[in-house]
């Protein structure tokens, strides 16, 4: 039995956790709902003891865990099964159970360690060859060789982090039986996600979070998908975006029947079609992993496509280098910050010419033009308001929201005819998320085409003019902003409600 | 071993770690070069004191032995110039592989580039008429750069092809490029009647002109300072140069701005495989005047020591291989001067460069992209 009562926990001035209680009674999955930053992640983190809540007490199994680290977590009987996991690729599933296990002793006996394996992998369902090298197991595999090691150590309480988020649906079936084995055998199970679907099918009670506080707990019997979702999704936007209405042009970017099928065989894409106009935000919400980083990747000509075609202005793009689209005029906000839109080792003036920089002006006859660097990245500066120590500063040096302005300058300053926009607030403050999505809405004024994809609902519902959803590789049809609301694509983002299939409105 | 949750706690306290380091070395950041001299003299100094003892060890005094590694490195005009020859294909062999070490591409093919190198330029300069004059050189050395590139482009096309990796194509070409050096002296490049496999004497024509007369100096030390500044210029002042960087920082920023791995690797492979071609053709044209068996033996591994020493910077690459080239020099010397025993001599050039390394690591790691 776990109880967590008036846990808080501050990072700065962001409240990731505030006076949170929660229980897990044995035989019971307790299901954490909530959006991304709503605190469900810290919460666990408190939980396991990677790191350390400000107030709060925390009983399991009628003793108090205070200060406790991962190792006594592990040992009091708690298993934590985090999305990337602690698994050796190299090694069979055998040898990664042994590995860091007090009873597996100094004399390695894999043979009986193995016999336990098949017999927990029969008790719960989970399939599992202890022979088998873990890096040639698909994703869902590897998963349940993580809760095996946890079961075997003598976990009561497993925490399972998103653990549906990159499974195939049959996958995700089976993990939720699992489940349903480990509450049968009296262990307690706490089951994050934003999935509504799963949390209604298996929990037996729920929690919800939102903005690190508890928003809702209820039965999962007696609950609605609706209830959920507006629990989750909570209020409207605090801060109401100023818009203006304008009509919008023509069609700048066409996408029809792309699809995508990665190498180990998932379907990432499943016949996405749209088309956005001049002058027109189409937000497209989801939840992370359902297809979207493929899909901005597509378009801006970071994946090769085998099936579907992207047209800009009229012309056809879906062979062109990302080089070509550039200068077709098409801008890229990639999501992640660190490494792929921002190089953290290079200079802010580096940064500001990521993109252009074998161009004209800024480069002539295979030369770069050091005059030109400077001034670009003087004028980028000043518009956009970027802190920095002084233009040669590493990028590294800046903060997040300094960050983001730098690849706001390079991919909005240079006023494209169409911005794809992937999480473009993402692990921002609030003025630096307000200072993005008045970029947007500037190009939008100026007519630029955005597509604006986030997980966060609020910045949809705020932004777009219409409004998708992603889901399992697919694109519902977009509907005007005036003819939808929180519920419905709440419910759409959790896979319910039926998803048109774009193709079907839209015939290629 | 540590159960799975406490490398969460690793991570964190590492992060602590890092972030004090991080705060040490820009505070010493101010002075700069002069943090790097002193790192370097340090480990300079170690490393001479270490190997001191192996010298008393056997049963030598170290001071006389380092008094003639002194006089063999700079005691004398010939001294100089013999390690000034020294010094020229470790830096141009270096600085090509700094090139690619910018890119991330862990080219260690530099050896068997410069035998290969050394052979076209042999080719030239052996199979041309006696009546063609001074353009022998030119044409000779761009024979040399030709081999050179066309040697490395031969592992990157496998590296690109076939998927191989780098380091193990560069490597093992290395071995080919050597024994082909042993194979064209057996065959048909060798010295009828000569004991050792070599080839036969170039003519007049084909001698690098020497840089200082009554020295064996040749012009070679000027074409390498050359590169130097060329690929000085050609990582920080060009697209392509831009190009490696960013490759060399982030591959996933690369393929965002759309620079293709491919193409640069393929390109920076043969630029610095043409630069060591042409310091093979350099060695047998200024120092030998003709191909001998293992000419090259060591130094394309030299090079790419040379290019760690210079923490992959090209500018730095040229002390970086003088230091070497002197040193070099003057063990030899040393060797032969005093009897110490030649394993110390490779002793003490393996010492200082892990103690210089040591000293500098920190710096690699902080350095500007």
């Amino acid at each position: 039995m776990l109880e967590m009562r008036g846990i808080c926990k501050r990072y700065g001035l962001v409240r990731a956790n505030h006076n949170i209680d929660l229980t897990a009674p044995p035989g019971k999955i307790v299901g954490l709902l909530g959006e991304n930053g709503s605190g469900k992640s810290t919460l666990m983190k408190v939980l396991f003891g990677i790191v350390r809540a400000d107030a709060g007490i925390i009983t399991y199994k009628g003793r108090v865990l205070a200060g406790h680290s991962p190792r006594e977590s592990i040992a009091a009987g708690i298993g934590m099964i985090h999305q990337h996991f602690m698994l050796v690729d190299a090694m069979t599933v055998t040898e990664n159970i042994m590995l860091g296990w007090a009873r597996a002793g100094r004399w390695l006996r894999p043979r009986e360690i193995a016999q336990l394996i098949e017999g927990g992998s029969r008790t719960y369902g989970l399939d599992i060859d202890p022979r088998a090298i873990v890096g040639r197991l698909p994703y869902g595999k590897r998963q349940r060789v993580e809760i095996m090691k946890a079961i075997l150590r003598g976990a009561d309480l497993l925490v399972l982090d998103e653990p549906t988020s990159n499974l195939s649906p049959p996958e995700a079936d089976r993990l939720l039986e699992a489940m349903r084995r480990l509450r049968e055998q009296g262990r307690s199970v706490i089951f994050i996600s934003h999935k509504l679907n799963e949390v209604l099918d298996i929990c037996d009670d729920i929690v919800v979070l939102r903005d690190g506080e508890v928003t809702g707990r209820c039965a999962a019997a007696g609950a609605t998908r609706a209830e959920l979702a507006h629990m989750m999704v909570g209020r409207d936007v605090t801060t109401p975006v100023n818009r203006v209405r304008r009509d919008p042009g023509p069609e700048i970017l066409i996408v029809t029947g792309l699809s995508h099928t990665d190498e180990t065989g998932i379907e990432r894409l499943r016949d996405v079609a749209f088309s956005i106009r001049s002058g027109e935000i189409l937000a497209v919400a989801g939840v992370d992993g359902n297809g979207q980083a493929d899909l901005v990747d597509a378009i801006a000509g970071l994946q090769r496509l085998h099936h579907g075609r992207v047209s800009l202005a009229g012309r056809d793009i879906t062979r062109w280098s990302v080089q070509a689209r550039l200068a077709a005029g098409l801008s890229y906000i990639p999501v992640d910050r660190s490494g792929t839109s921002i190089v953290p080792g290079m200079t802010v003036e580096d940064n500001l010419a990521l993109r252009e920089f074998n161009r004209a002006p800024l480069s002539r006859w295979c030369c770069l033009d050091s005059a030109r660097f400077r001034a670009l990245a003087a004028s980028g500066i000043a518009r956009f308001a970027i802190r920095a120590s002084s233009p040669d500063a590493p990028a590294r040096t800046l903060s997040g929201g300094n960050q983001q302005k730098i690849v706001v300058a390079r991919e909005v300053g240079r006023d494209p005819k169409v911005l794809i926009a992937f999480q473009p607030t993402w692990g921002l403050d609030p003025g630096a998320t307000r200072f993005v999505i008045d970029q947007v809405l500037a190009l939008r004024r100026a007519g630029g085409a955005i597509l604006y994809i986030s997980a966060e609902l609020d910045e949809v519902l705020a932004l777009g003019d219409r409004i998708a959803v992603m889901y399992n590789g697919r694109l519902s049809e977009p509907a005007r902003r005036e003819e939808t609301d929180r519920t419905a694509v709440g419910l759409m983002m959790g896979g319910f409600a039926p998803m048109r299939r774009a193709a079907d409105a839209h015939p290629a | 071993m540590s159960e799975d949750g406490s490398v969460r706690v690793d991570e964190v306290d590492g992060g602590a770690v890092a972030t004090a380091t991080r705060h040490f070395v820009e505070a010493l950041a101010g002075a700069d070069w002069l943090r790097a001299l002193l790192l370097a003299s340090a480990a300079v100094a170690l490393a001479l004191g270490v190997t001191a003892v192996l010298i008393a060890i056997s049963g030598k005094n170290p001071l006389v032995a380092y008094a003639a590694l002194v006089r063999g490195a700079v005691g004398s005009i010939d001294r100089i110039a013999f390690a000034l020859n020294k010094s020229t294909p470790y830096i141009l062999g270096g600085v090509g592989v700094a090139l690619c070490f910018r890119a991330k591409v862990i080219n260690i093919g530099a050896e068997g580039q410069i035998a290969v190198g050394g052979i076209a330029a042999s080719w030239v300069a052996l199979s041309t008429a006696a009546s063609s004059g001074a353009s022998v050189i030119p044409a000779a050395i761009a024979a040399a750069a030709l081999g050179g590139a066309g040697w490395a482009a031969f592992a990157a096309t496998i590296r690109l092809t076939r998927g191989v990796h780098e380091v193990l194509c560069t490597l093992l070409l290395n071995f080919v490029g050597l024994l082909l050096v042993s194979e064209v002296l057996h065959g048909p490049m060798g010295e009828p009647g000569a004991g050792f496999p070599q080839s036969p004497l170039f003519k007049r024509q084909a001698w690098l002109p020497n840089l200082l007369a009554g020295t064996d100096l040749h012009i070679g030390i000027l074409i390498a300072a050359l590169a130097v500044v060329a690929c000085h210029m050609l990582l920080w002042r060009t697209t392509f140069g831009f190009r490696l960087r960013l490759l060399g920082a982030s591959p996933a920023a690369a393929a965002y701005a759309g620079v293709s791995f491919p193409r640069c690797a393929f390109a920076v492979m043969a630029l610095a495989g043409g630069l060591a071609g042409v310091a093979g053709g350099i060695e047998v044209l200024g120092v030998h005047y003709r191909l001998i068996e293992g000419f090259s033996l060591g130094f394309g591994f030299n090079a790419v020591a040379v290019a760690l020493l210079a923490s992959i910077n090209p500018m730095a690459v040229l002390p970086a291989g003088l230091f070497l080239g002197f040193l070099e020099a003057g063990a030899l010397a040393m060797q032969r001067e005093v009897g110490v025993p030649s394993s110390l001599v490779f002793v003490i050039e393996g010492l200082t460069m892990v103690f210089v390394l040591c000293a500098i690591g920190i710096g690699i790691r902080q350095q500007r992209v």
